[in-house]
């Protein structure tokens, strides 16, 4: 066990005091993975002084994680209160135990193992009877910038939808592309079909092309960034609609062009017929100008002023 | 004090009546053809993901528009003189119709460069010229007014086209969205439609007939000389630039291009980089595009007024010199309702020049030369307005935004200087020349009472 106290040595404390119930955002990841041959190992830590608290913690890979919580107690600091661990609401077998006031402080400490999928979620310590409470989140890095819009295709068209992991979040090991089927994920395979779809995986992005779209193709799709410890989902979804649906706006707009344009037209013949039955050059000839008018600029125009 | 080359109009103009229509059918037409290259921006970021193509390529298609649009002014200025403002509006909105349909169907960008930047460009061109051309036709006194209204378009639409892009990129994705905007672009017809034209077409037979009957240049051929018509077919007419007043205009014009859209396009990095949240710096700009709505047709209520009117260029170089110190004074701005102020002040400078341009050079060139000296300079403007942008980008990325705005700044406050001290120059120099200029009006006036009395 030298080695995993060779760990502890060079491990992270992350202490964070914090006054209000707002989370804070996560402290520096774990230091890089040694390789051994058990799990490696990995402290997170908060106090709290009020009545609640959330702390997220960003994981990589497996590991054995420490959690410590310190709380300062209440008005009536008892010498002793029991403490338990609730992971996702259940409380954690065997977790209770009797805490004894030190300095002031009551602390809390318990290593999980961190392994897979289903060892994340949230983990809290609960003091006394539901006094006091910090909760970590262990999650893996969720996908940034989720587009809450769906993306609008037509038939026949090649839809392109994108996922991306920001810069300051580690990268994935690879991505993964699913298409919701009912309640199910349905991995999509692009090497299976690489006439109808294909995914193209850059480091921190990737992309998914749906050549030749047809309606049955329109639905939620979700990105999967794989880590070692699982695979975080984002979901997008991709609406297929034919070509008569813009087609509609655009037939009532230019029914309306082709309107507007016969009226002002007709209108214009209209007054243009009056002015010409009601006698030449009497009535304003505001539009015509005849020949063999004079034009210097000296000579007030034989054009009757208008009043304006 | 100015002079009046406005009346060689040859008629008195109607400023009023149908010409408030006409006004309506420009405001149209203008406000398409300076908001489409902004509203456009609405869909890149979509048609970007869609094609795969990367943030430069993606904003070419708006520059090549805007391009286009400017150095198609020539050419449209000789088809506009030739066939009249209807046909051309009518015709522009037809054209950008057609491409935005057809961009709706590409599937790369050098396609969508053909569409909309080409063939896009040319259909505002033409609307752009068009619509300036009519106004100076159907106003004279009320002419400033007609302007600024008409010019009042581009605010306007900007603010009604962004989010109506907005819901139409939702509801049916990019392609869906280009194809209705080619449907909304048809209406630049409406306002074509509206734009009755004033002279009918010329009848060469009349002035044959006449011709025969004196056989000697009679009064059609003396009319064209005396109008003093450029050929058609001469593109650019670089004998304007024998004209001091045209010159004054150009250079002011120039400088103040270089400098206007840059503060835009970096108001709300700037407003970020100062602390501000990112909703917040995007508001700035349409209480920007928002004042600037109303007061360009209060300028040209202003223009129009009897103090200001022979002053006008004065005017013009006033509003530049004001929009030019408003930049200047910016970088003092750290805190955001001063920035909101900032925005105030500056959408009343932009819409004071905009309000003004076409106006000043109305005046300037007077009716008959007006269109070719449109042409020319938009052509001209197109590289100020091409270079401008990137030049204080490069200021931007060498050191903070306080460079950018000192160089717009002082940019277009010389601009203003320049154009109101030369005018003082200019006029001044008109007075002088005035006396010969008569005695040459009046010779040419008695020339033709002798012809007219000759052929009666």
């Amino acid at each position: 066990m030298s080695a995993s106290w060779k760990q502890l040595l060079f491990q992270i404390l992350l202490l964070v005091s914090c006054r209000r119930i707002n989370t804070k955002t996560p402290g520096p990841t774990a230091p890089p993975l040694v390789p051994i041959t058990s799990l490696p190992t990995d402290e997170r830590s908060a106090s709290l002084e009020g009545e609640s608290h959330t702390e997220k913690v960003e994981l990589l890979n497996p590991v054995n994680l420490s959690l410590a919580c310190t709380w300062t107690g209440n008005q009536n600091k008892l010498p002793n209160i029991t403490g338990f661990w609730r992971k996702d609401g259940d409380e954690v077998e065997n977790s209770q135990v009797t805490v004894q006031l030190e300095g002031d402080q009551y602390k809390l400490k318990r290593v999980f193992s961190i392994v897979s999928e289903e060892s994340l979620g949230s983990y809290s310590c609960v003091f006394g009877s539901e006094e006091a409470k910090i909760e970590f989140v262990l999650a893996a890095p969720q996908v940034g910038e989720l587009r809450d819009k769906p993306i609008v295709s037509y038939v026949g068209d090649s839809g392109v939808i994108a996922c991306k992991m920001e810069e300051t979040k580690p990268k994935p090991i690879t991505w993964n592309w699913y298409k919701a089927n009912g309640t199910d994920k349905e991995q999509i395979f692009a090497v299976a079909e690489p006439l109808r779809y294909e995914i193209k995986n850059e480091e921190r992005k990737t992309k998914l092309v749906v050549h030749n779209l047809t309606e049955a193709d329109g639905g939620l799709y979700y990105c999967g960034a794989v880590y070692a410890i699982s695979t975080t989902m984002s979901h997008v979804e991709l609406r297929v609609i034919s070509f008569q649906e813009p087609l509609k706006p655009f037939i009532a707009i230019v029914i309306e062009v082709i309107v507007l344009v016969a009226a002002i037209l007709l209108y214009e013949r209209c007054q243009a017929k009056k002015n010409y039955t009601a006698g030449n050059g009497t009535i304003d000839q505001t539009n015509t100008m005849t020949q063999g008018e004079n034009i210097e600029p000296e000579e007030s125009s034989s054009v009757r002023q208008r009043k304006i | 004090m100015s002079p009046a080359p406005g009346s060689d109009l040859g008629y008195k103009p109607l400023d009023g009546g149908w010409g408030w229509m006409v006004v309506v059918g420009a405001h149209i037409s203008i406000g398409f053809a300076y908001s489409t290259p902004k509203v456009l921006s609405i869909f890149f970021k979509e048609i970007q993901e869609n094609l795969g193509a990367s943030h430069s390529e993606i904003a070419l298609i708006s520059s090549i528009m805007l391009a286009v649009m400017y150095a198609g002014g020539p050419v449209s200025s000789v088809l506009v003189r030739r066939f009249g403002s209807r046909p051309m509006v009518i015709l522009g909105g037809l054209l950008c119709a057609v491409s935005m349909v057809a961009a709706s169907f590409g599937n790369s960008i050098v396609y969508l460069y053909l569409c909309i930047g080409i063939i896009g460009g040319c259909g505002l061109s033409l609307n752009l010229n068009a619509s300036l051309t009519i106004i100076s036709k159907y106003f004279l006194i009320k002419r400033p007014l007609a302007n600024g209204l008409a010019m009042a378009g581009s605010p306007v639409f900007l603010c009604i086209m962004a989010p109506v892009n907005q819901y139409l990129l939702q509801k049916f994705g990019w392609r869906g969205s280009l194809f209705i905007f080619g449907a909304v672009m048809l209406n630049c017809c409406v306002a074509g439609a509206l734009m009755r034209p004033l002279v009918p077409p010329r009848r060469p037979s009349t002035c044959a007939a006449q011709k025969n009957v004196e056989g000697e240049p009679n009064e059609c051929n003396t009319k064209q000389k005396r109008s003093g018509m450029v050929n058609a077919k001469t593109f650019l007419d670089f004998t304007f630039f024998k004209d001091r007043g045209f010159v004054i205009y150009l250079i002011g014009n120039i400088m103040f291009i270089f400098g206007a859209y840059a503060p835009i396009l970096f108001l709300s990095a700037y407003a970020i980089s100062q602390g501000v949240e990112e909703y917040s710096a995007a508001y700035l700009l349409s209480i920007m595009g928002f004042v600037d709505m109303f007061v360009r047709p209060g300028t040209g209520l202003i223009a129009s007024s009897k103090w200001i009117r022979p002053r006008i260029q004065y005017f013009f170089g006033f509003a530049m010199i004001f929009n030019g110190t408003c930049h200047l004074l910016c970088p003092l701005i750290k805190c955001y309702a001063f920035l909101v102020t900032y925005a105030v002040f500056f959408g009343v400078g932009f819409g004071m020049v905009f309000a003004l341009m076409f106006e000043c050079l109305m005046d300037l060139m007077g009716n008959q030369r007006f269109p070719s000296a449109v042409g020319l300079v938009t052509i001209i403007e197109c590289f100020p307005m091409l270079l401008g942008p990137p030049a204080a980008g490069l200021l931007v990325d060498f050191d903070d935004y306080k460079y950018l705005f000192f160089m717009c700044g002082s940019v277009i406050v010389a601009g203003g200087v320049f154009i109101f001290v030369m005018n003082i120059y200019n006029y001044h120099m008109l007075e002088k020349e005035k006396p010969a200029k008569v005695r040459e009006q009046n010779q040419m006036s008695v020339e033709n009472q002798d012809q007219a009395s000759a052929s009666a």
